[in-house]
């Protein structure tokens, strides 16, 4: 049970109260509903940090977006430039949860959550996004790909809040995707999820980025897909070859979403269409955001 | 959605039921909301074995921790058994744990997180035995008994109980063995369904208070009568010292019918001299006894002549029963009659198993036992059609019973609009183009009984002239109960705005069945009918004496007694409720029976094998499959049913819409994981996945609106377990016709959806 809970004022204290063991909250989406499952039960001591404005908002610099601690789901699928540039995180954002989720739940809950399911994770990965980290003594930027290390496992220490998370612009000439299978068009979970940033220039393939979601202790790159997109010309052979390699790198577990054999075989239908939307994108076609409305679950209704 | 237009009650202004507001809103209050002055906080140990004899119980270690205020287990309540056709189970596992819901200790404590505490402090020391969750596997000669004592239960004897067997029902007619011999064509299928879930958004809630040696217990019940006689049972105590009172009840399918915890609330408040309150979380409100629809395994094997005709039936069906019986007793028979469905079969050879396994109890959820049957049944008539060259339409067209046929039982039925409910809703599902190439669609019939009970109300005016309806039903959020005024008042010649309802407190009102078998309208209305005419007649004679004129010359209208053709001369209802005299009535009104069968060769005869007023029904849907995923979209449903006369267009149609979406549920998606244990593996609604508003699709609704002549109040019969019934069957055919591969399984999820396409098809 519960027996501390601190509302902090100020980023310091919260950083003072985490380096004496408490665990952060801001919406409560992962921490709150996870004890009531029984998951785990909540913290001995926790430090809420929704009042922390400095973790509030978007910023650009140097070429980058930033994006505070505590900024909401759905605020970045509503953004209009995420939505532009860096579109498979708007994919991802807007089909988080439910729309209760969307509202209350923030990227730095999310990430630090580490659930190899998450669905922003692909899309910070492939662009290549880094998280700060803060505590007591200090702060430090590590890339998001690094800093989850498996199913609930990060590289941060204990002391360690998420402050902020920096994601570089993409290239121009840059598509990106982010879609899962869907057994139903709302209030999902990824059983199998695909990301990819596809660059284009003079109608060949310069870079390409592809991770895949819930088919690995953690969501990963797979750079033998980039490889087989790279220097490519984007058509329907590279794609192929592309998301046979995304599913080769699949390591699924059975449960009681789906069996290894559906998931592995899945990966690579996932992989191929998000892989072709994202070079849709790249070519100025239009696919909706969210891209899994339209790419999973046999469209939409009548 | 179109509109019926028969010139029947359905075609009257749209009636919104009283409740709807508050409940859209937020005011309306539940059972959890309730609070009372120094109520205690009850949890529960349950089972830690699916199966295991229990060595010893200590509470000391709980009843030690401070704020702990009573701890129950067997030894502290009546030695005593209870179930319905079989008296199987007790409120605290004495010998036994049976199912990993099985409560073997309660607690009340001044918190819910002491009673969490003081609930895992009880030492319980286990035997384990080995788990029977396989329901064939529980018919094995070497199986374990679930039930080492069954012989000594009190049991219905037409139950066949025996072992695991807890049930064994036949239909038997003719000789289907030699018919099947001589047919020209034969087909043979297995189905497998899982388990799936009730699944009310509402977790049970129940507060227990004494007064003395009377007891209050608030429960989110389906069965508040049901829940009275069932505490007085265990604790034996007269019936007339339980008051069972229902605040809002937040949905139910069936999952909240029978007796469940009010015993075990009411023995708590009492042990601890204060109020308890208890409310579940969403895992509790999984793994609970009688909140699921039971898993089968359905063979079935029909013998058919080249044009079609239904030459003989055989079938094969086990049930999985779970640990109790519970009201489920019933299940093998309904089951049976399903495998023959509403088709002229000549020759009949049905048999239906309902096994004791150590999973959840089964119990009644909306039309219990029929969306698996039907799906399986409807499945195979396409497998036949398809076998036979014929359209799957044009199998039906021809076998499907029409007024005179004989089902299988040989019951003759009256005016029935079976056939009716297939042309419509196959005319309603006609796309306007061709269809998508990853686009068809599917049929299915199907039918349900409607049950007869005895029921009680009473109608009696207050002075200013307004009504009120006492009356002992359940509403469980269909608004049967919500729509009774629209009967009272058009005895009376009223609006049905000028009526309140008293309704679930088993002290004010006669008795009803509650809220289960589609029955309030037809029996609680037959009630409320009777109950207004007593008041009717007070009326008339009153106003006959004041208006000086002959009784038969007066009609009741506009809320006045008045001289037909006359209407100048008129007393206002208001004038005549005002006047001093009691104007009550009271009402049950005959209780119709089932018609005539003959039923000698069936075994395990409960009272099933006939159906009375068959609700019978069409539905078509549209389906898109996605080859590469086996995701299946529903697009469109088409349903036509029989229903008998629609009493109120508006609540009827909420019926169908929630009953498709409850059965594409059940479809596509729903399903209850076992572990090889019996366990739960996604006792949750994160994996427990439930179709949400965004997956409901277009829904057009008809009613076939054929008189009843033995079902309730003016031709009506019940509307509101039918629609998930021929949901499943119609999205199966529909999903077989676009991936040319039939899913065996379900719920046809997308995982076995592309896994047969692997293996059966392409």
């Amino acid at each position: 049970m519960t027996s501390s809970f601190l509302s902090a004022a100020t980023l310091e204290e919260a950083l003072s109260a985490m380096e004496q063991g408490a665990r952060p909250v801001a919406g409560g989406t992962d921490l709150v509903v996870g004890a009531r499952q029984g998951k785990a039960p909540l913290p001995e001591s926790i430090v809420a940090i929704h009042r922390l404005d400095e973790l509030r908002g978007t910023s650009r610099s140097n070429g980058a977006l930033v994006l505070g601690a505590l900024v909401s789901h759905a605020e970045i699928a509503a953004d209009p430039f995420v939505r532009e540039r860096l579109t498979a995180l708007a994919d991802a954002s807007a089909i988080v949860g439910s729309r209760a989720t969307r509202l209350h739940g923030t990227v730095g809950g999310n990430v630090m959550n580490a659930s190899p399911a998450m669905e922003i994770g692909g899309p910070l990965m492939v662009f290549g996004a880094t998280a700060t980290l803060r505590s007591a003594n200090g702060e430090r930027s590590v890339s998001v790909t690094e800093l989850l290390t498996g199913p609930g496992t990060t590289l941060a220490s204990s002391g360690e809040l998420l402050t902020e998370v920096g994601i570089p612009l993409p290239a121009d000439g840059t598509g990106s995707c982010y879609a899962r299978l869907e057994y139903r068009r709302q209030m999902e979970i990824a059983v199998v999820g695909a990301t990819a940033a596809v660059t284009l220039r003079d109608g060949g393939v310069e870079g390409a980025r592809v991770a895949i979601t819930a088919l690995a202790p953690t969501i990963r790159l797979v750079p033998e897909a980039e490889a087989a997109l790279v220097g490519t010309d984007g058509g329907s052979g590279a794609v192929v070859a592309a998301a046979r390699a995304a599913a080769a790198a699949a390591q699924p577990i059975s449960d009681v979403r789906a069996s290894a054999e559906y998931r592995t075989a899945m990966a690579e239908v996932v992989a191929r269409r998000v892989i072709g939307a994202a070079i849709a994108r790249a070519r100025g076609e239009a696919v909706e955001v969210p891209a899994s409305s339209s790419l999973f679950g046999a469209g939409g209704g009548a | 959605m179109s509109v019926a237009g028969r010139g029947s009650a359905s075609e009257a202004a749209p009636f919104v039921r009283p409740d709807g507001k508050e409940k859209v809103t937020g005011s309306g209050r539940y059972t959890a909301d309730l609070s009372l002055t120094g109520q205690l906080y009850a949890k529960f140990r349950y089972a830690d074995h699916t199966h295991a004899r229990i060595v010893s119980v200590d509470a000391s270690r709980a009843r030690a921790i401070p704020g702990v205020l009573a701890v129950l287990t067997h030894e502290d309540v009546p030695d005593v058994l209870y179930g319905d056709l079989v008296q199987d189970r007790r409120l605290f596992a004495k010998e036994r744990v049976r199912f990993e819901g099985d409560v073997v200790a309660a607690v009340a404590a001044l918190t819910s997180e002491i009673a969490e505490e003081a609930a895992a402090a009880i030492d319980v020391e286990y035997e384990p035995l080995r788990p029977v969750s396989d329901i064939e596997a529980a018919l094995a000669d070497d199986a374990p008994l679930i039930h080492e004592d069954w012989e000594s239960y009190e049991a219905d004897e037409n139950l066949g109980l025996k072992g695991n067997v807890l049930g064994y029902s036949t239909v038997v007619k003719g000789d289907a063995d030699a018919a099947i011999g001589g047919a020209d064509v034969v087909v043979r299928g297995r189905y497998v369904t899982d388990a799936s879930q009730g699944a009310p958004i509402e977790p049970r809630a129940l507060i227990a208070r004494w007064q003395g040696d009377h007891v209050i217990v608030w429960s989110s019940t389906q069965v508040p009568y049901a829940a009275r006689a069932g505490v007085a049972h265990v604790l034996q105590i007269p019936q007339s010292h339980v008051r069972i009172v229902v605040p809002l009840l937040g949905g139910g399918f069936g999952s909240k019918c029978d007796f469940h915890y009010e015993g075990h609330v009411a023995a708590l408040a009492r042990a601890a001299g204060r109020p308890v309150k208890l409310v579940f979380s969403r895992e509790e409100e999984f793994v609970a006894p009688d909140h699921r629809r039971e898993g089968m395994v359905i063979e079935l094997e029909t013998g058919a002549r080249s044009d079609g005709t239904l030459v003989a039936r055989r079938g094969r069906l086990v049930l999985d029963g779970g640990a109790y019986c519970g009201e489920g007793g019933f299940f093998a028979q309904i089951a049976a009659m399903h495998a023959c469905g509403p088709y002229v079969i000549e020759n009949v050879d049905v048999s239906s198993t309902l096994v004791y396994t150590n999973n959840q109890p089964s119990g009644s959820i909306r039309a219990p036992t029929a969306p698996q049957v039907c799906w399986a049944v409807e499945q195979h008539m396409d497998e036949l059609a398809a076998a036979l060259d014929l359209d799957p339409v044009e199998l039906r067209r021809r076998t499907l019973v029409e007024e005179g046929s004989e089902g299988p039982t040989r019951q003759v039925f009256g005016p029935i609009g079976m056939k009716a409910t297939l042309e419509r809703a196959v005319e309603m599902i006609a796309p306007d183009g061709d269809l998508a190439e990853d686009e068809a669609i599917g049929v299915s019939c199907g039918w349900w009984p409607s049950f007869g009970n005895p029921s009680g109300a009473y109608v009696k005016l207050n002075a200013d002239g307004s009504g009120t309806i006492v009356t002992g039903a359940q509403e469980n959020g269909s608004g049967a109960v919500m729509a009774l005024p629209l009967l009272a008042a058009d005895v009376l010649g009223m609006e049905p705005s000028d009526f309140s309802i008293l309704y679930q407190d088993t002290e004010a009102a006669p008795f009803d069945a509650g809220s289960s078998g589609s029955q309030t309208t037809m029996n609680n209305g037959r009630a409320v009918v009777a109950a207004a005419h007593e008041v009717r007649e007070k009326l008339l004679d009153l106003a006959a004496e004041q208006l000086e004129v002959a009784r038969e010359d007066l009609e009741l209208a506009d809320g006045q007694v008045r001289v037909a053709g006359a209407p100048s001369k008129a007393v206002e209802i208001a004038e005549l409720a005002g006047s001093g005299e009691q104007l009550l009535g009271k009402g049950s009104g005959p209780v119709p029976e089932a018609p005539p069968c003959d039923a000698q060769g069936c075994l395990g005869r409960l009272g099933m094998e006939s159906f009375l007023e068959p609700q019978v029904f069409t539905h078509a849907v549209r389906v898109r499959v996605d080859r590469e995923t086996g995701v299946v979209r529903v697009l469109h449903v088409a349903a036509a049913h029989d229903s008998g006369v629609i009493l109120n267009r508006l609540g009827a149609d909420g019926q169908v819409f929630g009953g498709i979406v409850m059965g594409i549920g059940q479809a596509l998606l729903e399903v209850s994981q076992l572990d090889e244990d019996g366990r739960q593996r996604n006792p949750h609604l994160l994996d427990y996945k439930l179709v949400t508003a965004s997956d409901a699709p277009r829904i057009d609704v008809d009613w076939v609106e054929t008189p009843a002549q033995d079902g309730g109040p003016k031709g009506s019969k019940g509307v509101g377990e039918p629609p998930t019934v021929p949901t499943p069957g119609a999205i199966a055919n529909a999903i077989a016709r676009v991936v040319d591969a039939r899913v065996y399984e379900l719920p046809m999820t997308p995982e076995r959806v592309w896994a047969a396409m692997q293996t059966n098809g392409r």
